[in-house]
């Protein structure tokens, strides 16, 4: 027997006792070589309740902690700017009075993910319940994890993948924030769900649900149509998957026409140019973080322990010679978008969030298939025993997931502090500094702020217009949803904008117009009538600065 | 003993002295409306239908309205016109001009009075609209504009800005000039104020207090001599030299420190410098003044309890249909733009109430419990009708210097709503199908064995 036939013996063997445990638990009632169940204790009784259902109760605890850490404590910081963006285009949608002159319906993205918030932001202001939506869509994708690990390799993959994905710090922090990546990584883990399942069932009615879910993931954000190319990959390199042209011909279809609703619905509601603006601008944005952006910040954000463990799943298939297709199908989900945002300019923090899923499944699938044995020396230590390679598997999962809780576990209580990535979480005082504006300056105030970013959440917490110095004049350097200072000496000059607004995170991205802007304040009489701190003793540092200037 | 009840009677009487000047003056600190500070600005040359004779709702320039080129003959005539960005002479507004432009009541000498020396007198008929002047209409829209306010005076900037401090022309005969000596013992409001303890300001926009009654004339000073008529009160020895009663006088940018520090005193008056909008000089930047003004009030903790009000020093020599009621040998004058800003101001009210300057005269006196100073004080409208005292102080809006801004269009939702209704419905729909297609008909028969690994060896 070759090496590559004894590996794949192995792997259906483990996949085999687990659902063969199972059914023949669930068929039977009883387990073998135990005595009939009239006559055991309650308490050995609940033990062999627990037994048999400790993937349930897993699951179930893992979908209550999956729900925990994305939902305590979301009100602490306020919203950021996409999340003011986007809160604030759901609430123009559905005629909320705050926002309908504030914010755009249209902007960038399409907007499912916004219509489904606009049912909650009919009137008033939101950022908690907002936060609580994403929050459990969150959840629900853990739950999907769990169904894409069962399908492909084993229920104990499942559970392991969805626990590694409930407290990911990657997928927590950006499931705590109303941002459309979310709801995006629900819909796209469906569709490697869907995919799944057509590759083992060969139904083509699963290549259209995948159609059909990939449509939706593109009307959640359209960028993740480079997930196109993951499902393309898998099918390129997995000739055994059946491959049906007319299932092709359907799904894309599906996808396609799904994701056509976009521009359909743009279209009948009477706003039909304003997503080729967008387009255009897309195109031609400058770079805004260096190539090297997504090696720095995502791989702690996974969890370095996460891709070890994905990485052993990968080496098992090396050393086994079996170039498997659900592997496969993993690594094109990883890959291609990793390799499509690294070669696009533009990059956000939270952009790579789909690969999420399927590296969790990767990594447990590594810690459960791995033949996980002791070291001589520390059976030694504890006195010549064994233990199984199961338990061994258990104590590397729980010590994976203990890795990510240390990471995650603090994000939930952040503390204000000056260091902001885009994406990454609330923005310090930026609620507090919107109401401040909205309680004491007069109706029809204009506010110059730094950046657009500032502008975006004076306009969704203070009600109040505002404009960014830092946007371009130029409309092909500048997002189409915001209007330039074409000359912010004279709107001061003239009383058009009667207040500045410093804040230390655009500072950081432009110094120049940080320096213009004070120097605007100074020249207009600006006097400090309100700050925003971050830090704490000797760190403590002014975070947004609002001037009362006049002419 | 006697000496004793000489004394006794002596503290007695000054008792009986003193306390009603005590009372007087503690009343005299309590406005009796909820009214504590009052700010008048006093721009320059301008008539009512110069700035709003095309504003619907008010008493405008009449359809028809064709000025006679002669007076007394009807052709040719000139239409009032829109002057836009078109430049704009300093038209005549002595006490001569008003007479011919009035012409006996018959009210049409504009163009012919305005076409000597080789002047288009046509230019007299022009006027402003709310394109030109969009903050004061907006301002008008919100708050009270007054379309029967006349000018207190037939004549020019010194007798009316006489009659806003002190109820009268101040000159005598048909001179309008500050005597040499100043203005004498004539009293003031300012006066009053002061013999009443209420504070009081008098705000000039580049002040230079080296400028007064008796440096005017001097040759380096002449070009800046203007703000004595513009302040009566440095034509007067008291305010000039009483250090108590000069402090009162102070340069423009005190007005923004007082209002920011929560100091700005129960009576405030501001003449403005080169943006008093006095021809040839743009009106815009005194539309931006009375913006920064009024923003400045707003955003400040005495806006609850203020009213600002302008107006226009006379005329300027511009056209105004209405003809102004004879009150006196001095007055009325022909109607200026008035505006009033206040909390307690009707919202887009138009005052129909004949109000001259001497009735912001009458405002300050009953406001404080004042005594008139004069006949046509006494008289006067006391502008109550333009506020609403039982209504709670409205919030402060900042106005833009946009007309009718377009609300932004709201794009029909039902297509948003019905398209992604539909794809998530569809999406769910067909997994359930595609789920129970699956468990009915089990997998394809050239689907992969379950849990199938596909190694190399096994490809095609």
């Amino acid at each position: 027997m070759s090496e590559g036939t004894e590996g794949r013996g192995a792997e259906v063997a483990v996949a085999d006792t687990d659902v063969t445990s199972s059914t023949a638990g669930r068929v039977a009632g009883t387990e073998p070589g135990t005595a009939d169940p009239r006559t055991l204790t309650r308490r050995e009784r609940s033990r062999r309740w627990v037994r048999r259902h400790h993937l349930a109760l897993l699951l179930t605890v893992t979908l209550g902690v999956a729900a925990g850490v994305r939902l305590v404590n979301l009100g602490s910081l306020g919203f950021n700017s996409d999340e003011a963006v986007y809160a604030g285009q759901a609430g123009a949608l559905v005629g909320n009075p705050n926002y309908v002159e504030s914010f755009p319906v249209f902007r960038a993205h399409p907007m499912l993910v916004q219509t489904m918030l606009s049912i909650f932001f009919r009137s008033g202001e939101h950022d908690v319940v907002g936060r609580v939506v994403i929050g459990l869509l969150g959840v629900l994708t853990v739950y999907v994890v769990y169904l894409l690990g069962a399908e492909l390799y084993s229920r104990h993959v499942g559970v392991l993948a969805a626990a590694i994905l409930a407290v990911m710090p990657y997928h927590v922090v950006v499931t705590r924030q109303v941002l459309l990546d979310g709801p995006m990584v629900l819909f796209s883990t469906l569709t490697l769900l869907a995919v799944t399942k057509f590759a083992k069932s060969g139904r083509l009615t699963w290549m259209l649900v995948a159609g059909a879910m990939l449509g939706l993931t593109m009307l959640s954000k359209e960028s993740s149509i480079v997930l196109t190319g993951a499902v393309y990959a898998f099918f390129a390199l997995t000739p055994q998957v059946r491959r049906s042209v007319v299932g092709t011909v359907i799904g894309m279809t599906v996808a396609i026409g799904m994701f056509l609703l976009h521009p359909i619905s743009v279209s009948l509601s009477g706003h039909s140019s304003t997503a080729k603006a967008y387009l255009i601008w897309q195109l031609v944005r400058r770079p805004n973080h260096p190539f090297t952006f997504y090696g720095v910040t995502v791989p702690s954000a996974v969890g370095p322990l996460v891709l070890v463990a994905a990485l052993v799943a990968l080496w098992l298939v090396y050393r086994n010679r079996t170039p498997a297709w659900r592997e496969v199908l993993l690594v094109a989900w990883v890959l291609v978008p990793t390799a499509a945002f690294t070669l696009w300019p533009v990059k956000g923090f939270q952009y790579l969030l789909p690969c999420a899923p399927a590296l969790a499944v990767l990594a447990a699938q590594g810690v459960v298939a791995a033949p996980w044995r002791l070291p001589g020396a520390v059976r030694q230590m504890i006195g010549g025993r064994d233990v199984s390679g199961r338990a061994l598997s258990a104590a590397v999962g729980a010590a994976i997931i203990i890795s990510l809780l240390v990471v995650t576990l603090p994000r939930l209580a952040p503390t204000p502090s000056a260091t902001g990535l885009a994406g990454s979480g609330g923005i310090p005082g930026g609620r507090e500094t919107g109401h401040w504006i909205r309680a004491h300056t007069p109706e029809g105030t204009v506010v110059m702020t730094l950046g657009p970013s500032m502008a975006n959440l004076v306009q969704y917490y203070g009600h109040r217009d505002a404009f960014g110095l830092s946007v371009s004049p130029n409309p092909l350097h500048r997002n189409p949803s915001y209007e330039p200072i074409p000359n912010p000496d004279y709107a001061l000059r003239h009383g058009d904008m009667q207040y500045v607004v410093w804040d230390l995170w655009s500072a950081r991205r432009s110094a120049h117009f940080s320096e213009v802007l004070k120097g605007l304040a100074r020249r207009f009489h600006g006097h400090a009538v309100h700050t925003e701190y971050v830090g704490s003793g000797a760190d403590r540092r002014p975070a947004i600065i609002v001037y009362e200037v006049r002419a | 003993m006697r000496t004793l009840r000489a004394a006794l009677m002596a503290v007695a009487v000054a008792l009986l002295t003193l306390v009603p000047a005590a009372s007087y003056a503690s009343e005299g600190h309590q406005p009796k409306t909820p009214i504590k500070h009052f700010v008048f600005l006093f721009q320059e040359n301008h008539t009512f239908d110069n700035y709003f004779g095309t504003r619907p709702g008010v008493d405008g320039i009449p359809a028809g309205t064709c000025m006679p080129v002669v007076p007394g003959t009807a052709k040719p005539c000139v239409k009032p016109h829109w002057i836009g960005d078109d430049p704009i002479v300093d038209l005549g507004h002595t006490r001569v001009q008003y007479d011919r432009e009035y012409n006996g009541g018959k009210m049409d000498g504009f163009v012919a009075a305005n076409s000597d020396n080789g002047r288009d007198g046509a230019i007299a008929m022009g006027h402003y609209d709310d394109r030109d002047l969009p903050y004061y209409w907006n301002l008008a829209d919100n708050y009270v504009l007054f379309d029967r306010f006349f000018s207190s005076a037939k004549a020019g900037s010194v007798a009316n800005h006489m009659f806003a401090v002190t109820a009268t022309p101040g000159v005598t005969g048909r001179s309008e000039r500050i005597p040499p000596e100043g203005w004498g013992d004539l009293p003031t409001i300012f006066d009053r104020l002061q013999d009443a303890g209420v504070s009081w300001k008098f705000y000039i926009e580049n002040y230079d207090p080296s400028i007064n009654y008796k440096t005017r004339d001097r040759v380096e000073l002449v070009d800046r001599a203007a703000q004595v008529i513009w302040a009566p009160v440095l034509a007067y020895q008291r305010f000039v030299e009483d250090p108590e009663l000069n402090k009162h006088i102070v340069d423009l940018d005190q007005y923004y420190k007082d209002v920011q520090h929560g100091t700005l005193p129960a009576v405030s008056y501001i003449v403005p410098s080169g943006d008093s909008e006095h021809p040839p000089g743009r009106i815009q930047a005194g539309q931006r003044l009375v913006r920064a003004l009024v923003n400045e009030l707003m955003r400040s903790t005495s806006w609850d309890s203020s009213a600002f009000l302008w107006s226009y020093d006379d005329w300027g020599g511009w056209y105004d249909h209405v003809k102004p009621p004879s009150v006196d040998s001095w007055g009325y004058g022909f109607r200026v733009p008035a505006l009033l800003v206040s909390p307690y101001a009707r919202k887009g009210f138009v005052d129909h109430e004949t109000s001259d300057f001497t009735s912001i005269l009458k405002f300050i006196e009953t406001n404080w419990d004042l005594p008139p100073m004069a006949e046509r004080d006494r008289k006067a409208n006391d502008l109550t009708e333009a506020f609403d005292f039982t209504a709670s102080p409205r919030a402060p809006v900042i106005l833009g210097t946009e007309r009718d801004v377009a609300p932004r269009e709201r794009p029909k939702t039902g297509p948003i709503y019905g398209a992604y209704a539909f794809a998530l419905g569809g999406s769910c729909g067909l997994f359930l199908l595609a789920r129970r297609r699956t468990n009915r008909l089990g997998p394809h028969p050239k689907a992969l064995p379950t849990d199938a690994v596909i190694s190399r060896r096994d490809r095609p």
